[in-house]
C-alpha cells in the first residue's frame, strides 16, 4: 500500500486544456496513471490525449463514477472556484497543482474542505508520488524511472524541487519510497506536514520519513508536538532550510510565500529547537539523510 | 515583501483610513506640513528602527529640517535613507493596537487586538475569522469588548477596523498593521504608522557578498545559501526562480545579478527539477551573460539537473569553448550543496590568482 495515491486512484484534471494540466494529463498516464476525464468549461467535447473532456464536474462524474481524485491546474483566479466544484459534487481527495492562489482563498478552500471531509494537497503543490503505482501532477516529470523507486521511506516536502531531490538521492542509496507528497510552501496549506504523517502513521509500508521544511509558518514546530505526545511515532529525518535568514533583516520573504514569524515561532532556530527536543533527527544536508536513515530503521531498507 | 511606511500609508488613505498630514521628503523636494510640532521618520523596512535612531522629534520647523539633515542619506540598520516622511506630531489619549494577518495554525486570517498600542503582535489578542462568514461589524465590535476598549471608542474603532478588513483582502496582503492608532484629544482616530506585507518576494534581495547566484525552488535555494555560507562563501544575492520560467525572464535576472561589481564567482544552482525546462533556463542564462559588461571572467559553476539537461549543457560545452567562459558543470551525480565548496574553492582561488 501507500498514502493518496493507490491502485484504486481515477483522477479527473480540472484545467486538463491549459498547457500545464495537458502535459500533467500526459505524464500521468505515461506513468500508468488512470486518468478518466478532464473539465474546462467551455471545452466539452474535446479530447486531450484521449482523455474526454466536460464542461462541469457534475457532468464528468455523471459518465465517470469511479472519479475518486481530482487534479486542479487552472489558473490561479479560478483555483478556489474548481475546488469548491469539486468539493460540492464529493470528490474526496484534491491536488492543488496551481501556484500564487490568493492566502484569502486558500483560506476559503481549506475551511470548505473541513465541512465536507475532504482531503486536499496543495495549492503549489508538485504533486504525490506513490512509485510504480502512480502519480498526480507534475512530480518527478517524465524521468519518474530514474528518480523514484518503490519502498518504505515516506517523503513529505513543503518543496517540489527537492521532493524529486530527496527522491534520487534515495534511490541511488538503494532506498525506495512508499509515497512522496510535495504540500507547497504557500502561508495557507490544505495539509500540512502532520496531516500527511498521520496517513504515515497508519500506512504498513511506511516505516520512517524524510521531511524538508524551511524557515517561516509553524507547521515544523506541530510536527515536533505530535511527536512529543507520541501521536506520531515513527522516526522522522528532516532538513530544514534558512538557517542564513536568523542573519537578514525582518520583513524580507525568502523561498516560499509561506514565511509568517508568529508567536515567537517560525524561525530556524525555533524549529530546530522543538523538533530536536522531541526527537526528530535533524540532518544538516540531504545527502547524509540514507545514511541515518539506516541506522534508525532497524528492518532492511 | 514588506512595504516602507509611506506606501503602506497611501493605501490607508486609499480605504479611508485617517493618517496624520504628512510631507515625503527626498533629497530633490521641500516643505513640512502644517503643525506645530514634528515627527522625522527614515523609510526603511527594518522594524527595530526608532531603537536605531531612525525616528526623530522636533519642536518647530527648524528642528524638523535638522533632523531631515541627519536621516537623508545615511543609513539605518545597513539600510540607505532615500526618503524621509515628516509629519505633525500628533499627542495621543489612547495609543490602540490593530492588525490582520494569516494564522498557520488556524489556517486562516486573524484579527490581533490590543488596547494598548505600541506593544507589537506578540501581545495581542487573536481572534480568527470565519472566512466563509466573512467579518460583519457586530463580529468586530464583540471582539474590541473582548479586549476591554472602552464603550466610547468601539463604535469608530470597529469602523476603521472593518476598512483594514477591507484593505487586507483586496490588497491580497498577508499583513495590515495599524501599530499605534491613536485617539487624539479632540475624539479623532488617526493611524500613525503602517505596516504592510504583501507576502511577494522582491526580485532579488542584496546580500553583499562577492559570489552571484542564481537558485532554482524556493526550498533549493535557502538549503544552498545555508551550504554557501557554510564553505566559506559570501553570496552577493539572493535571488530564485521557480517552475517554469521562459528564457527571457532568466535572461534578465542573470542581467540584474550579474551586474554588480566586484563579483569573484556565479553559482547556478538547484535540484533535480520536475518540469523545469533547464535546456530553456540555460539558454535564457547564457544570453544575459553575454550582455554583461565587461565580460564575466571569473569561474560560472553550474549545478542542474531535469528534463532536456543533457542538451543544455552540450550548449554550455559549445558555448564555453567557443566564446570563452570558465564553467563547471555538475549534474545530479554531484550533491547539489556539494557544489557549495567547488565553488568557493574556485571563486577565492580564482581571485588570488589575479
Amino acid at each position: 500500500m501507500a498514502i493518496l495515491v493507490d491502485t484504486k486512484t481515477r483522477v479527473l484534471i480540472q484545467g486538463i486544456t491549459g498547457a500545464e494540466g495537458s502535459r500533467a494529463c500526459r505524464e500521468m498516464l505515461g506513468y500508468g496513471t488512470k486518468v478518466v476525464a478532464g473539465v474546462t468549461p467551455g471545452k466539452g467535447g474535446q479530447k486531450v490525449e484521449g482523455v474526454p473532456v466536460y464542461n462541469t464536474v457534475a457532468e464528468a462524474l455523471a459518465k465517470h463514477k469511479e472519479i475518486n481524485t481530482s487534479l486542479i491546474v487552472t489558473p490561479a483566479g479560478a483555483v478556489k472556484d474548481a475546488a469548491l466544484e469539486a468539493m460540492a459534487h464529493g470528490i474526496p481527495l484534491i491536488n492543488i497543482l496551481a501556484e500564487h492562489d490568493s492566502p484569502l482563498d486558500t483560506s476559503m478552500i481549506v475551511a470548505m474542505a473541513k465541512k465536507h471531509e475532504t482531503r486536499v494537497v496543495g495549492p503549489s503543490s508538485v504533486g504525490i508520488m506513490s512509485p510504480t503505482i502512480g502519480k498526480l501532477g507534475s512530480i518527478g516529470s517524465g524521468e519518474t524511472k530514474n528518480i523514484f523507486t518503490k519502498g518504505h521511506i515516506g517523503v513529505v516536502s513543503k518543496s517540489g524541487g527537492l521532493t524529486g531531490e530527496i527522491a534520487v538521492i534515495l534511490s541511488r542509496a538503494g532506498i525506495g519510497q512508499s509515497t512522496a507528497v510535495g504540500i507547497g510552501g504557500d502561508t495557507i496549506e490544505g495539509s500540512d506536514f502532520v496531516d500527511i504523517l498521520e496517513l504515515f502513521e497508519k500506512d504498513k509500508e511506511t516505516w520512517a520519513t524524510v521531511l524538508f521544511g524551511e524557515v517561516g509558518g509553524t507547521s515544523e514546530e506541530r510536527v515536533a508536538e505530535y511527536v512529543a505526545a507520541k501521536k506520531i511515532k515513527k522516526p522522522i529525518v528532516a532538513v530544514i532550510g534558512g538557517e542564513f535568514t536568523t542573519h537578514l533583516p525582518q520583513g524580507v520573504v525568502l523561498g516560499h510565500a509561506g514565511a509568517i514569524v508568529s508567536h515567537g515561532k517560525g524561525g530556524y532556530a525555533s524549529k530546530i529547537r522543538t523538533m530536536k527536543k522531541a526527537g526528530i533527527i535533524i540532518a544538516k544536508t540531504l545527502e547524509e539523510v540514507p545514511d541515518i536513515l539506516r541506522k534508525i530503521v532497524t528492518k532492511k531498507l | 515583501m514588506k512595504l516602507l511606511e509611506h506606501e503602506g500609508k497611501a493605501l490607508f488613505t486609499k480605504h479611508g483610513i485617517p493618517t496624520p498630514a504628512g510631507v515625503l521628503r527626498t533629497s530633490e523636494n521641500s516643505g513640512l506640513p502644517d503643525a506645530k510640532s514634528f515627527v522625522v521618520k527614515a523609510q526603511v523596512h527594518m522594524g527595530n528602527r526608532k531603537k536605531a535612531g531612525g525616528i526623530l522629534f522636533a519642536k518647530n520647523a527648524a528642528g524638523a529640517e535638522g533632523a531631515l539633515k541627519k536621516l537623508l542619506g545615511k543609513e539605518i540598520l545597513n539600510e540607505p535613507v532615500k526618503e524621509v516622511l515628516v509629519e505633525e506630531e500628533l499627542k495621543g489619549v489612547e495609543e490602540y493596537y490593530a492588525a490582520f494577518t494569516y494564522d498557520t495554525e488556524t489556517r486562516g486570517p486573524v484579527l490581533l487586538l490590543n488596547k494598548d498600542g505600541g506593544t507589537g503582535i506578540e501581545k495581542a489578542k487573536v481572534f480568527p475569522i470565519n472566512v466563509m462568514e466573512g467579518l460583519p461589524g457586530f463580529k468586530i465590535r464583540e471582539h474590541l469588548v473582548a479586549t476591554k476598549f472602552p464603550s466610547s471608542d468601539i463604535l469608530p474603532v470597529a469602523g476603521i477596523i472593518a476598512k483594514l478588513w477591507k484593505l487586507f483582502t483586496e490588497e491580497q496582503t498577508i499583513l495590515a498593521e495599524i501599530n499605534p492608532l491613536i485617539k487624539t484629544k479632540d475624539g479623532k482616530f488617526v493611524a500613525a504608522d503602517s505596516k504592510i506585507d504583501l507576502g511577494k518576494r522582491r526580485l532579488v534581495e542584496a546580500m553583499g557578498g562577492d559570489i552571484a547566484i542564481l537558485a532554482s525552488g524556493g526550498g533549493a535555494s535557502l538549503l544552498n545559501i545555508d551550504a554557501l555560507l557554510a564553505a566559506g562563501g559570501k553570496p552577493a544575492n539572493y535571488t530564485e526562480y521557480s517552475g517554469n520560467p521562459p528564457a527571457h525572464v532568466v535572461t534578465n535576472l542573470t542581467k540584474q545579478v550579474l551586474s554588480q561589481e566586484g563579483l569573484k564567482g556565479c553559482w547556478v544552482v538547484g535540484g533535480t527539477a520536475n518540469f523545469t525546462d533547464i535546456f530553456e533556463t540555460i539558454r535564457g542564462f547564457v544570453e544575459g551573460l553575454r550582455e554583461v559588461k565587461p565580460k564575466p571572467t571569473y569561474p560560472i559553476v553550474i549545478r542542474r539537473d531535469g528534463p532536456r539537461q543533457k542538451e543544455a549543457f552540450e550548449f554550455l560545452r559549445n558555448v564555453g569553448a567557443e566564446e570563452g567562459y570558465d564553467f563547471h558543470l555538475f549534474g545530479s551525480e554531484t550533491p547539489m550543496v556539494g557544489t557549495a565548496a567547488i565553488m568557493v574553492e574556485l571563486a577565492y582561488k580564482h581571485g588570488n590568482s589575479r
